[in-house]
This record gives C-alpha cells, structure tokens and sequence, in this order.
C-alpha cells in the first residue's frame, strides 16, 4: 500500500500529473506515512527528469511540468514534516529571486523548485527584488547561498548592485552567490564577483552543491 | 519619391478567410474575457471612460468587442513620417516596404566571436554604416547598448539617441523604459526629425507603467509608434502558433485602443517579435521556421484590420558567426514576411539574438535586402520585356543578346548585383587572394568609414539643444538615484564633466 502511493507519486511526477501527485500526497499524509520518505521519493523522480533532461532526452516543458507536479504536492509533505516534527537534514540555506526592475519567474522559480527537492530549504522571495531585500532576507535567514536571476540585459547589472551592497555591510565573505537567467553569461558572472553561473536548472542544482562542498 | 521597395504582387496567404476571422474572434474573445493588466492609473481612466470594464484595485481592463474594432478602423493603414533631411522621409504601408536594424548589446571580435562592449568609435561606425547603405530605411533603438568605459545604464541609450542623431540623418526609434523617452523624443525634434514612440507589449496580457506612457506622449507629441509584442511561444505565449497570434494580438489591441482613444487616426504600426521557444535551454528560437510561419499569419491577419506590420524577427539568429547558419536564418524569415505583406522587416546588423551587431553584418545583410526588395518589384510584361521582335531578328545559333543595346538596358534592371557576394570565376578567386564575403564585406565597412559624411549635420544650435537635454537627463537620473555617486564619477570622464 505504502510503496504503491511512493510508487504513484514518483510516476505522477514523471507524468507531470498535479492533480494526481496532489491526491497522492493527500493520501501519504492519511495513511501516516514517514514525509521524510514521501520527499525522497518525489526528489528521486525530480532527478530522473533533470537528468534525462541532462542527457537531452526530456525538454524544457517536460522539466517545468515535473517540477510544477512536484509543487502541487510540497506543501502537503512540508505541511507534515512540520506537524510530526520529522528532522530532514538541510543541505543549507538558500535566499532566491528575481532582481529588481525584472519580472521573469519560470527560470526562478524551476531552480528553486529544484534546490528544495534535492534536500535545500528555499526562501523564493519572488521576483522585481531589491537589493534592501535580498540583504534583509539573508540576515532573516542567515542563508548559505543567495541565488539571483537576471533575464533582461537591462536588469543584469542589478546583481552587481546587490553584491556590492553585501561587500559593504561585511556579508560578502559570509555566503556563496550563484547567478543565472538569459542575460547572464560565465564572464559577466565572473566580472561581478558572483562565485558561480550555470545556464541549467539541473546545473545550477549541481553549482549549489559544489558551491557549499556536499 | 518614397524610399523603400514597392511589392507589385499580391501577398503570400497562409490562410482561409475563416482562419483569419477565428484568430479575429478568438483575439476579441480573450480581450473580453480575461482582458488585460494595465499597470498606469491615467490610462486605466481613460479604458474606463471609454467604456471598458475597469477594475482598478486588480488594474485589469475588458475591452468591448466593438470599442476593439471601431479604434482598428481609426487606424491609418498608410503613413508618411519626417526625418531631418526629406530624403530620409518613410512611407510605411501601401505595400511599400523599408528595411532597418535590429540591434546588439554588444560588438563581437572577429577572429574569436565572442562579444564585447563597443568602443564609442565602435558604436559611432555601426551607425555610420547604417547611415549610409541605402536600403537602410531607418534606424533602431541602439544599435549598441551603450559603449564602454562606463557610462550608467538608465543613460545608454539616452547618449545612444545622441550618437544617431549626430551621426545619422535618418528616422530612430525611441524606446520607453524608465521613461527615457521623455528626453529622446526632444532631442529628435531638436534636430527636425521625428521619431517612433516605442511602447512595448509584456506577455503575457500585461502593459507596464512606461510603455504605455509611451501611448500618451506619442499622442501630446504627435508622433508615430511602433509597438512590439515579443511573446516566446511555448514560454509566454502558446506553443501553437495559431495561438500564439491570437495572443500577440490581444497583447497590441490595448495599445492600438488607448492610441487611437488619446488621438484619433494616430499613425501605428505593430512589430512582430515572436518567437518559438528553445525547448533545451529556453532561449528564443530565432530563425527557425516557426518564425516565419508566425509572421506569415500575423502578416495576413493585420492587413486585414489595415495596421502595417514590422517583422521585427528577422534579423537575429542563433549562429555566433557570421556563417551559413546565419545566413538561411536571416534569409527565410525576411523573405517570406516581405512576401506576405510586412512593411518593415528589421534585419540589418544583428548576428546572434538581441546580443551581438556588426557592422560587417550589416554591410552583408544590404545585399540581403537589395535581392528580396528587387523580388518584390517582380517582373514586368510589356511589349518590349517580351521582346518577340529580338527574338525573332537574333534568331538560332550563331545569334546572341549580349551586344544588343535592349540587353545593355534590361539587364541591370532585371539583375541585382550583390556587392559583397563572391561572384568570382575559380581563377579569378584564386588570383585575388581568395577572398570571402566577408571580406568584400570588410572592404566596403572601410570605404564607407573613410568616405561618408552626414548630410545635413547638425547645426549649432540643434547641437546645444541636444547637449542641453542630455545635461537634463543626467540630471534628472542623480536626482531619482539611477546614477550612484560612484556612477557618476567614471561617467564625468566620459562626458568631460
């Protein structure tokens, strides 16, 4: 019974199937199973996408389908991991959003979707944020990785703007900043003094890992 | 006489009439039902006594079917617009078609490909290149963002509205973000010329501050717009491209309704900037057949409301080089929008998407223009085109056309002569150093820097004028805190302040 929903909720995923990874997770919190394990399961399926999508077997409709079923059923599991009180080991914390004068989301908020799934805790603060902030939500948190996403050239240089922000309040040496979006390339990342880029969602899960040494 | 090449066959249908009015319908459909956010209280107003239905908490605007249709017919379906010199003057519409620029952020090095900010010399060359090949219609916003050395972002393409004006006597566009349109609308018109407002669609179905200020200051400035819808689909619009028009569509129709509502038989042409989407890794798909499939059905459906089209996705690929790719990328899709009706296709200069421009390119892509604007003259039939009476006196072999005085004066009306191909025969290529394209290319970019002069440059006092507004601009961006102290310090150097 127990394996059959794991099994149901791994596929709902994979079938990019909200409202079926949403029952599921329903059902999991019925049948009193363990969330620790109702998330692994879900994290494994999220990874079997990214990584067909890694291999480019899978598309980018098929990653953002995955990830939004994914999302359907998080709140649930979340819900219950707080309400048993189950422990999940975070891999660290992580401050995200969208810079300021920017709008653009899908990116965003796949990366995030996908940084929790593989064991981070997310604070998504959204999109058109400003550098105030980004800072203020870091303290807040007292965040590991800040992650930002620029898809306009225009609005590239806001990234610059909060990381100088950070070298003056003595918080730049404090956090790993990871960039990324349409308008960020490896040399523009680089000459601003972010600590990594990749252009991939699954990438940028990868950057994460690599950027805090687990 | 107007510039630009004048298409003298119908255009390319992609089709039925029924088609055409379900895309209309379904374009109505969405403004009706969900209709549109407006973030801009003036024109919420304006929405609301025209008889939409406003909500003003939510900022969402339904617009009567009727109200759509009747602002469509106020639309002019040609226009002429001023630029300084009169031989710059545009006819768009009344299958008149024109060619400009679709710009870069960056320059790009020739021997690596990859991009960099220009120089200002740099940045002055490419719009003197534009400024002189002639089937260069107009000019874009841009055609660089900015120049190195450090100049604030709010104020690049303030000083690069500058540049063009200085450097260029043809018509420019002056786009609408952070509302540096209030100050390049001035400085057109300090220097005679008109200049395209530039309010811009955000997909999907929403209409920031800015751009549709853009509206009210075309109107209490008189000016022609161009509005661009640029909807990704599959990312902000719908992956099928019936879709995707209908959604493009129900983006302008806002703009098209408050334009004609604020001055009514305001001068509009809609630009077309959609593109499918890169399914690996979310780019815009430029150049792929989508493209020119969306332009086909976008053109058909606009000549219908009698708007002129821009196909603004012609110029971009997703070649880093200048190489085959880039050149079918940019053929196709001009091509088949030039048959089906756009009057303006945007595609000179421009290599890879929005990122990078040259003015190689550019030089290249005039031949582009000059072979599909000669297609579009198409071919007359007359009795001397037919020329029975020649045939019949030159007769079987030993006869031949090529001394006749008939051949001496309809060849180099039917040909067009590129000038950066290589036309070479192999011995000739061999023995004048086998050169490329791009090298005629590189030869012609020179003669151009070395030998053109902008006609009329400004006079004195356009000059001050112009520096006077800039000293407003820059003014009014340290005030608004756009430009930082630190900002300003490098900038100064620039400017000489």
């Amino acid at each position: 019974m127990n394996n059959e929903i794991l099994e149901g909720l791994r596929k709902a995923i994979k079938e990019y199937d909200n409202e079926k990874a949403e029952n599921l997770a329903k059902r999991a919190v019925e049948e009193k199973l363990d969330p620790l394990r109702v998330l692994d399961a879900m994290t494994v399926a999220i990874r079997e996408v990214g990584d067909a999508f890694g291999r480019g077997d899978l598309w980018l409709p098929d990653l953002v389908g995955a990830a939004d079923a994914m999302q359907a059923a998080m709140p649930i599991i979340e819900e219950e991991i707080k309400r048993t009180g189950a422990k999940r080991e975070s891999l660290g914390t992580v401050v995200a959003g969208t810079v300021f004068g920017d709008i653009h989301s899908i990116g965003k908020t796949m990366v995030c979707t996908l940084l929790t799934a593989e064991g981070f805790k997310v604070h998504d603060l959204g999109v058109n944020i400003k550098a105030e902030e980004f800072l203020q939500a870091i303290r807040n948190y007292n965040a590991d990785i800040l992650a930002m996403s620029a898809l306009m050239t225009m609005t590239a240089p806001e990234q610059k703007k909060v990381i100088e922000q950070l070298k003056k309040e003595g918080l730049r040496d404090k956090i790993k900043i990871m960039v990324g979006g349409g308008a960020i390339t490896e040399e523009f990342a680089k000459e601003i003094g972010a600590d990594g880029y990749d252009p991939t969602a699954p990438g940028a899960v990868k950057l994460a890992r690599k950027l805090i040494g687990r | 006489m107007a510039k630009g090449f004048m298409r003298r066959f119908p255009p390319l249908k992609i089709l039925t009439d029924e088609q055409v009015e379900a895309i209309h319908r379904g374009t109505l459909d969405v403004l009706q039902e969900t209709g549109v956010l407006v973030y801009n209280e003036k024109a919420l107003s304006v929405f609301k006594k025209a008889g939409c239905d406003v909500d003003f908490e939510t900022k969402r605007v339904k617009f009567p079917p009727g109200l759509v249709e009747e602002c469509l017919r106020k639309c002019p379906s040609s226009f002429r617009v001023k630029a300084r010199n009169p031989k710059d003057d545009l006819l768009i519409g009344q299958d008149n078609v024109l060619f400009f620029n679709f710009p870069g952020t960056d320059t790009v090095d020739l021997d690596t490909w990859e991009p960099r900010p220009p120089t200002k010399k740099e940045h002055i060359d490419l719009i003197r290149v534009l400024d002189a090949l002639p089937n260069v219609h107009f000019l874009n916003a841009y055609p660089y963002f900015g120049f190195s050395g450090g100049i604030p972002e709010v104020m690049k393409e303030i000083e690069g509205v500058a540049l063009r004006i200085r450097n260029s006597t043809k018509v420019t566009i002056a786009i609408a973000n952070n509302d540096i349109d209030m100050f390049t609308i001035r400085m057109a018109r300090a220097a005679g010329s008109e200049i395209f407002a530039n309010p811009n669609t955000s997909s999907p179905l929403t209409c920031y501050t800015d751009q549709v200020n853009a509206c009210f200051l075309a109107a209490e400035y008189d000016l022609p717009s161009m509005i661009w819808d640029g909807a990704t689909s599959g990312g902000t619009a719908p992956a099928s491209l019936a879709g995707a028009v209908v959604l493009s569509n129900a983006e302008l129709m806002p703009y098209i309704v408050l334009l004609q509502l604020l001055k009514p038989g305001a001068r509009v042409a809609v630009a077309n900037l959609v593109l499918p989407q890169n399914m690996t890794n979310g780019a815009p798909a430029f150049g792929e057949i989508g493209v020119s499939l969306h332009n086909v059905a976008f053109n058909q459906v606009w000549r219908e409301y009698g708007v002129p089209t821009v196909s603004s996705s012609c110029g971009p690929t997703s070649s880093k080089r200048i190489d085959f790719q880039l050149g079918y990328q940019k053929m196709m899709p001009t091509l088949l929008s030039a048959l089906s009706g756009s009057s303006i296709l945007q595609l000179y200069s421009s290599i890879y998407g929005e990122i990078t421009a040259h003015p190689i390119q550019a030089i290249l892509d005039d031949d582009i223009a000059g072979m599909i604007g000669r297609f579009l003259e198409g071919l007359e039939v007359s009795d001397e085109s037919l020329a029975i009476d020649l045939i019949n006196e030159v007769g079987p072999i030993p006869g031949h056309y090529l001394g006749k005085k008939h051949t001496r004066k309809w060849w180099k009306k039917e040909q067009f002569v590129p000038k950066a191909a290589d036309r070479l025969t192999y011995p000739e290529w061999v023995k004048t150093g086998k050169k490329s394209c791009i090298d005629y290319a590189k030869e012609r970019m020179e003669e151009i820097l070395s030998t053109h002069k902008v006609d009329p440059p400004l006079t004195r006092s356009q000059e001050e004028e112009i520096e006077r507004i800039l000293k407003e601009a820059r003014e009014y961006y340290r005030k608004k805190g756009m430009i930082t102290d630190v900002e300003w310090e490098s900038y100064k150097k620039i400017i000489g302040g």
